[in-house]
Formats: structure tokens, sequence, C-alpha cells
């Protein structure tokens, strides 16, 4: 079965670490961005035509896809497109999804076998059997497949796209930035349909000045009785990381074993873009408890309950707890960190304190030295 | 097809046993041998190349190649799988006038491949071998020959004069000029042994081949055959000394030394260095290790995608491992993939890819700083049973 895929980057965004970056290229579990476990997905279930539509600072996204030879996805195939803005006389920007789509109408009309299109936001990330999804999908003759999640739903969670069902697994209530309570599902912002009928509905919303997804096409249709919805509900990890809070718990929780494992192996390998550093080094006087530890850095100091990116020196002394430090980052001798997330490139000064909590960790931002 | 003429090419002779590695290249060529956690011994010259500029490097294969070949697949993780670089592996073919077959020699290999380096018409071929750890500019080395108007330059470090009747040695006029060569002699009259890097003119090196292929009595030999027929025949040649670190990891002892060469702050040999001098090596996708509450990690190497639960002091974790509750790791080597389960015990002992340490096994013992350390080693997937023991020098 011929299947496209297409991402979108940057729908969301969490304050200062999605300032300068897509959603889709925020570092996740020492070596990760989002996006890895999104083209993993597809790659995985034979996906070799993905496109990534981003809106706005998608530099760090394009330079660490480069050309997607790492999932086996090449700009020279046609494997793999990135669908950024241009200039439009009808709007200054996007105004959602469907209106991407719009403008990404070329793509998809570039791979004329693919019959069906799976559609998913960065921001949720799981490791995801999309052949499952697809098969789900045929197997129900329904007009559009949406992936959920049981127990996200908690009563204060706003969630994009909630969904119940009743007894006999039908849908019986379906909302929208919905505060939902719990017995719903939420839905994983991953979607599946035939691309038939996605450039049809894209056509005709935008004609109608609807660009919206999650209201528009799938809770409008729906409830008109337009679309018919199919769900699936996934039973793995799904990971939302719709807040800084959020964010920073599910980092903290790879530390557990069977989340780890669940997202980095569940269904498949995850991959990443390869950098080539050294393995870490462990010193004479470190101290490294129940941490997540990348390649390349240099350990001196104590940490506990953190994961440590790529090439984070932790000089002597220093101790940090409960943290998030992402690549190349300096932390000097004798400082003190805890509930903190340190952006790329970040210097601590020696002897410095940082505190933060667990529903607000401290961030400093990219190249920044305190 | 195109091919863009070339300055200098490199030859890497990777088609050795490695015998004196014993279990450890009994399925695995030694060039691709595990090093330094992440990386194989192919990686240094292969990284050196790329960092001195030279593109397009031939791998002459010859002896287990299979793992090898997959390892150098296309040459991307160097970088030599652009439009006019290349990564070639090179194995023995056959050919109509039977001139063909196993390479006979460091120097046979060459010879039957002296159309892959005719495309590519260079200058200079700096040829190399897939059995050092080092980090070394060579194109500083092909700088000083070409300044020097040679036809052949030897890389040579000083040996101590113990040790200087195992290698090659080199005797040289004060201006660096070589004007004799003894293959491993009995009274060394210097200390400047080869390194087995040479810097040859394509031309001279070309028609030397041609003749030594002629000589029925010939080893075909680079160090026996080549480097004496051209000094005798008068060619101008050089010796370009390297002071740099440099470590022959030929044996079990020399390999497991090697590797401890790279642990401390301040370590004999720093594979971490700059972006210039960077080792690339094929990266798998393992996720970022895990390090539990209760392990204990001093002075060490940890890689990616392993999972540790016990203690390590002084050793190296490669790629891909396991270490269990209560295990206990010292002094070691452990190759990529391993699984020591918990309460084991592993000192001074190389272990070799994907074997296994089980419950409460010994592997290897305690040495006094004076004492000879005996290296116990497990070969590719060998499994230490439970509560059984691997003595010191013993392998598996």
């Amino acid at each position: 079965m011929n299947v496209m895929g297409i991402i979108f980057a940057n729908d969301a965004s969490i304050g200062d670490l999605t300032d300068k970056r897509t959603m889709a290229s925020l570092p996740f579990g020492g070596r990760y961005r989002l996006v890895d476990f999104h083209l993993s997905n597809m790659a995985a279930a034979g996906i070799r035509h993905v496109g990534i539509i981003s809106r706005h600072s998608y530099q760090s996204l394009m330079n660490h896809i480069g050309s997607g030879e790492e999932w086996g996805l090449t700009l020279e195939e046609g494997g793999l497109e990135f669908l950024t803005p241009f200039a439009m006389s009808t709007s200054a920007s996007y105004r959602g999804k469907l209106e991407n789509l719009y403008f990404a109408m070329d793509f998809l009309e570039y791979g004329p076998e693919d019959e069906y299109v799976v559609m998913t936001d960065s921001a949720i990330i799981s490791n995801l059997d999309l052949n499952a999804v697809i098969d789900s999908h045929v197997a129900s003759g329904k007009d559009i497949t949406v992936v959920t999640k049981a127990g996200i739903a908690n009563g204060s969670k706003q969630l994009d796209l909630a969904l119940k069902l009743d007894d006999s697994g039908e849908i019986c209530d379906m909302a929208v930035d919905y505060v939902a309570p719990e017995g719903y599902l939420a839905s994983m912002d991953t979607f599946v349909l035939s691309k038939k009928l996605l450039m049809h509905k894209v056509k005709e919303f935008c004609a109608r000045n609807l660009f919206h997804m999650d209201r528009d096409l799938v809770l409008g249709s729906w409830q008109k009785g337009e679309l018919s919805v199919n769900v699936v509900q996934f039973d793995g990890v799904a990971m939302y990381n719709e807040s800084i809070e959020e964010y920073f718990r599910n980092s903290l929780a790879l530390i557990d074993k069977d989340v780890r494992h669940d997202i980095f192996h569940g269904n498949h390998n995850v991959y990443t873009k390869v950098r080539d550093r050294v393995p870490s080094y462990y010193g004479e006087e470190c101290d490294i408890e129940d941490c997540i530890v990348a390649d390349g850095c240099f350990l001196e100091g104590e940490a506990e309950n953190c994961v440590l990116f790529r090439q984070v020196t932790l000089e002597e002394g220093a101790e940090v707890e409960n943290c998030v430090i992402m690549n190349d980052c300096v932390i000097g001798a004798g400082s003190e960190l805890e509930y903190v997330i340190l952006d790329k490139n970040v210097t601590v000064r020696p002897g410095s304190k940082l505190h933060g909590t667990p529903f607000a960790p401290i961030i400093i931002k990219r190249g920044e030295t305190v | 097809m195109y091919f863009q003429k070339k300055r200098c090419i490199a030859m890497l002779l990777a088609g050795g046993q490695g015998s004196r590695l014993k279990v450890l290249t009994e399925k695995t060529a030694k060039p691709a041998v595990p090093f330094g956690g992440k990386y194989r011994i192919i990686d240094f010259p292969l990284s050196n190349c790329v960092n001195s500029g030279i593109d397009t490097v031939g791998i002459l294969t010859q002896y287990q190649p299979l793992e090898l070949n997959e390892y150098i697949g296309n040459g991307q993780p160097w970088g030599l799988n652009k439009t006019h670089s290349c990564a070639q592996v090179l194995p023995p073919y056959e050919r109509h006038d039977k001139k063909s077959g196993w390479y006979k020699g460091t120097a046979n290999a060459i010879y039957q491949n002296i159309d892959f380096i005719d495309r590519f018409d260079p200058e200079y071929v700096v040829i190399l071998s897939g059995d050092h750890i080092y980090k070394m500019d060579y194109a500083a080395m092909v700088e000083f020959h070409e300044r020097n108007e040679a036809s052949v330059t030897i890389a040579v470090r000083n040996v101590p004069l113990a040790e200087a009747s195992r290698f090659g040695i080199l005797n040289t006029n004060p201006d660096n000029t070589i004007y004799e060569f003894e293959e491993k002699p009995a009274k060394p009259k210097s200390t400047n042994a080869s390194m087995g890097i040479y810097v040859f003119n394509w031309k001279v090196l070309k028609e030397a081949l041609i003749a030594d292929e002629e000589d029925p009595k010939s080893s075909n030999d680079f160090g026996k055959n080549i480097i004496p027929n051209l000094l005798n025949a008068g060619h101008k040649m050089m010796a370009y000394n390297f002071d740099g670190y440099w470590k022959d990891v030929g044996t079990i002892d020399s390999l497991w030394e090697a590797n401890m060469e790279l642990l401390g702050k301040n370590p004999e040999f720093d594979i971490r260095g700059d972006e210039r001098t960077k080792i690339s090596a094929r990266n798998d996708a393992h996720p970022s290790s895990y390090i539990d509450g209760d392990a204990k990690i001093i002075n060490a190497f940890v890689a990616e995608g392993c999972e540790v639960y016990g203690t390590v002091r002084h050793s190296i974790i490669s790629v891909g491992c396991k270490i269990g509750e209560g295990a206990q790791i010292e002094d070691s080597v452990v190759m990529p993939g391993v699984v020591i389960e918990p309460g084991a015990i592993v000192r001074h002992a190389i272990l070799g890819e994907n074997s296994k340490v089980c419950r409460n096994a010994v592997v290897g013992g305690a040495f006094g700083p004076e004492d000879k350390k005996l290296i116990s080693v497990t070969s590719k997937g060998a499994v230490v049973e439970e509560n059984s023991v691997l003595a010191p020098g013993d392998m598996l």
C-alpha cells in the first residue's frame, strides 16, 4: 500500500524552548529531537514520501534532518520534502493546518501512486506502529481515522481534540480545545485518510474560509454526518509535550525503564541525525545516579535524576538534580542546579545556584551564561 | 564514468588476519576489531585520511571481510560517499591472465589494484595499514615528500633500542634521507622504526610493483622487497619523523593497553580532541545510556545504548552493553553488545562483542602494579556460564 506522510513542524509552541526553533526540532532524550520519533514511525512503516510543513523558525529543523538519509528518506529520491511557507497574496500567514495543506497541494499531487495520507503533529511522541493504524483504517471502511490515547484526559489538561466512545465503541461525543474529564480519549494528533478525500476536503474547506483541522474537518464534518470517524486507541507510551511542565516531566520519565524501552524500542528503533561524539567520560570523583547520558559528556561532578545531552561538561563539585541539560552546556565547579532546563550551549559559572520547582523549572535560554 | 584527477589518494591494507589477537580475530578482520567504546581500528586511518583532505581511499580486504565490508559500506560515516570521493573496498579477484587470486603480500595487493589507482591519475599514493591507533596529518607528510622531491617517504618514530629489532629500521643521514633499510635487524644501527606509512610517487611505485611481480623469488612485500629495491635503485627516500601517540594494537596486551591509555583526565591518547582531528565511526541507532542510582562509574568511558546498574572502574564500556546490579568491572575493555549479569566480576579482561558473563561468574584477576597483567578474553558471542570462572590470561 502506498502511503504518504505529513508532519506539521510547528503547530504548537511551549515558550522559551520553541522561541527560535520548531516544536519538531525540540531536543529530547539526550540525543533526539521530537521529529525523530515521527520520522522513525513513518520510516518503520515503509512510508517513503514524507512532507514536513513548517511555518517559521525552521532553520534548526532543516539542519537536523538534512537529506533524511538517517531515516532512509532522501531528498534525491523525492522521499523527503520541506514545505516551507512562501509569500502569498491571499494572507499574511497560514491560519490553520488545512490552509497549510492547501498550499502544499503540489506535494500532495506529486506522488500519484500514494493512496493514503498519514498526518501527524510534532508535540506528541510515541513509538507507534503506523501500519497497524493504516490497516485499521482500511478495515473500518470509515473516512478518517484518529489515533487516540486513554488516560490523558484528567479534568485539567486542555485537549486539542477529545473523543468519548459509548459501550459499543462508537463515538458519542467529540470536542475541540476541551478540558475533558477522565474517560475521554485524547487525540494524538495523528490521522489517516485517503489522499483523494483529503485533497478534496482541503479545497472545499479553504474555499469556505475554514482552516482548522480538528474543529472544521474532523469535528464539524462528524457532527454534520459528512465524514465517518474511526478511532484507534494506542496502548503504548504517548508523551504530550504541550507545555514546559509536560516536556520536563516527560524528559525525566525516561529514567523509568519501562517508559524508556517503550518509547525507544516499543515497535522499532528511533533514528536521529548522527553526531559523531566520543563516548562519555566519567571522572574519578563523579557520582551519576538515575540519569540518561548521551555521548561526549565529560563528567566530574554529581548528577541525579537528570537527562544529560551530548557533550555536557559537569565540573568537579557541581551538583545537578532533576534537570534537563541540553548539548554543549558547561556546568561550572561547585554550582548547584535543581529543576532547571538548560537549553543548548549554556554556561553556568562556577558556584552558581539555580533552584526551580517541578511545575515551574527554571529555563536558561540557548547560549546564555549565568 | 568520469573520474576526477586526484593529487593524492590512499590505499589502506586491511586484509591481514591479525592472528596475534587470537579469539578476537577468529571471525573478524583486525581492522574491524572494536576499539575505544564506539570505534573500530580502521576508523583511525580512515578518519586521518579525511582529516588530511584525502577523499579517495581504496581498502584492500582479504581475511574475514564480511563485517569489515558492512562496516565501511558506502563510506558515509567518514563523508567518503560524495560525487568525487570514495571508500572503495577492493577484494582479491580473478583475472584472465591468472596474475591474480589471493593477495600474496602487501605489494601484490596494490599491484592487483593498479587499475583502480590509475583511474584517478594521482601524483602521490599513501600506503596505510589498519593496525594502528594514532592521529596523523598525512597532508603534512605529503607536503614534506613534495618539498624534498623524494620518490618515497616513510613515516618513522623513535623506539627504545631494545624493541628496535621488532621493526623495519631506517638508517638516515642528518638531512633525513634514508641510506639503508633493515627489516627486523638483529643488531639495529638506529632506533628509527618504520610505521608502515608510505608516500610514493605513483609513477615510481607502479614501475616497482610491475618489476616486483615479475620476480618469482619476491615475497611481494613493501618492507622486504619494494622499499629495499627502490633504495638500491638510487631513488631518493626520506624519513618523516612523527612523535605523536602511535600504538600497534596487534596483540591482546597492546590492544588492552591502548584502550587503557584513553582513560584519565589527561590521557596518553586523547580521543576527545578537536573537530579537525575527530575520529568518526559508523553509529547504530542507540538511545542515550541509562545510569542507575546504584551504579558507580569511576574513571571510565561509557558509550551510548548502555544500561549500567553495577560498578565500573578504569574501563571502557562500548555501545549497547548491559551491566547488572552488583556486577563489578575493573581494568577491562567491554566491547559492543556485551551483557554482564548481576553479581559477575570482570577484571583485566577484554570481553568480545556480544559475549555474555552470567550471574556471579568471575573473569580475570587482580595484579600488582609491577606484575605482568594476564588479560582474559572472551570471543564474539561467547558465554561465561553462571558461577563459573575464566582464569587470568584464559580465553574463551
